[in-house]
């Protein structure tokens, strides 16, 4: 386990941080908890999941920036980018264990620290209020998902452009902008146009 | 404990509005007869994102969840029953006992994978071929439900919708 932490520092930070959203936890607690995940790395552009695999893991991103997409008639549509802190994987298969409807893919270097579902399952049951750290995870992934809804169906497209870039304005450097046009649902002609919006200050 | 007795038998006419924009949902709603939708103003604009009817389960979930003011307008279509549980009985009853705590958690996961799947199938199917599936799947709604409403619930316009309803199957 020492040596998952030494790989790299952040880790604890992070995962610390994202659970505190959800409990208090102790760093003890905390490292009896990562003892039941691994830490994978993979290249840039590394398909992680296929759309017909089953995912077998729940992934934090400690570094780098991975993204999740559907293919809809050859076009991919962007679900979601990830970066340090975030958590990424196909949920309905992960959840279901069926065949993914999406793609997992990184877009750097990424490391990340990973669940497999039958290692969840064991936390589930012997970590110490196991249930509630998971039923908590999910309320807030749920409410997460319905406010990104919400704010997709009430928002114009300039609307969520602002919105976006203004909350993570260092994504314009990181991601491809055909990507951030896809994620924001908004054209890539449209996105250009609006870039002027988001000036440097 | 028993489930029930964190519960309470609820009875609503049709057209109750169980929760404002502005309020903190204070309930969620199993819902055992009638019909329930949930709504959000989008300037006059009426979009439906919930229509739920027996054996499902309905309120403004992100309030009751989080202890902020509802976005989301609930109200009853038909007269309804239902047990509604309090936010306060439910963490008194995940309190009592693990496997009250287990199936909290397996309802969340139940209900995030429903709004999960919808928006999967959103995002993969065509108008027609949402239209088709839904109506497939909830023959009923289109006696019980007003047009309109279905139609916004689908994000399809209600012009298209009528023009869908030969492709239902003939009874």
């Amino acid at each position: 386990m020492t040596n998952l932490i030494d790989i790299n520092p952040s880790l604890i930070e992070y995962a610390h941080r994202y659970l505190q959203r959800f409990m208090a936890i102790t760093v003890d607690e905390l490292k009896a908890l990562l003892s039941y995940c691994e830490i994978r790395q993979f290249e840039k552009r590394t398909v992680i999941v296929k759309e017909g695999e089953v995912d077998n893991y729940l992934n934090m991103v400690v570094k780098g920036l991975v993204m999740k997409y559907v293919r809809v008639k050859k076009s991919d549509m962007i679900l979601q980018l990830a970066t340090e802190g975030h958590v990424i994987h196909s949920e309905i298969s992960f959840l279901t264990r069926t065949p993914s409807l999406v793609f997992v893919e990184t877009l750097e270097p990424t490391i990340m620290v990973s669940l497999t579902y039958d290692k969840m399952e064991e936390a589930l049951d012997k970590f110490p209020q196991g249930e509630r750290l998971g039923r908590l995870i999910l309320t807030g992934m749920y409410v997460k998902k319905e406010e990104s809804r919400y704010h997709r169906l009430l928002k114009s497209a300039r609307e969520r452009f602002l919105d976006y870039l203004n909350a993570h304005p260092h994504m314009l450097q990181r991601v491809p902008q055909k990507y951030l046009a896809s994620y924001l649902n908004i054209k890539p002609e449209t996105f250009s146009r609006m870039k002027h919006l988001v000036a440097k200050q | 404990m028993e489930l029930m007795a964190w519960t309470e038998p609820r009875q609503f006419e049709k057209k109750t509005i169980l929760t404002r924009p502005g309020e903190v949902e204070e309930c969620m709603y199993f819902i055992t007869s009638g019909l329930v939708r949930k709504y959000f103003l989008k300037k006059d604009q009426e979009i439906i994102t919930h229509i739920v009817k027996e054996g499902g389960i309905l309120g403004s979930g992100e309030s009751f969840l989080t202890g902020e003011p509802s976005k989301y307008f609930v109200e009853t279509l038909e007269p309804t029953v239902a047990f509604s549980i309090s936010r306060n009985k439910l963490e008194d009853m995940y309190k009592s006992s693990k496997k009250w705590e287990k199936l909290g958690r397996v309802i969340t996961t139940q209900y995030f994978l429903v709004q999960e799947m919808r928006l999967m199938d959103n995002i993969r199917y065509s108008t027609r071929e949402r239209f088709v599936k839904f109506m497939n799947d909830n023959t009923d709604l289109l006696q019980r439900v007003p047009q309109k409403y279905l139609a916004s619930y689908l994000n399809i316009k209600p012009e298209t919708f009528s023009r869908l309803k030969h492709l239902m199957n003939p009874k």
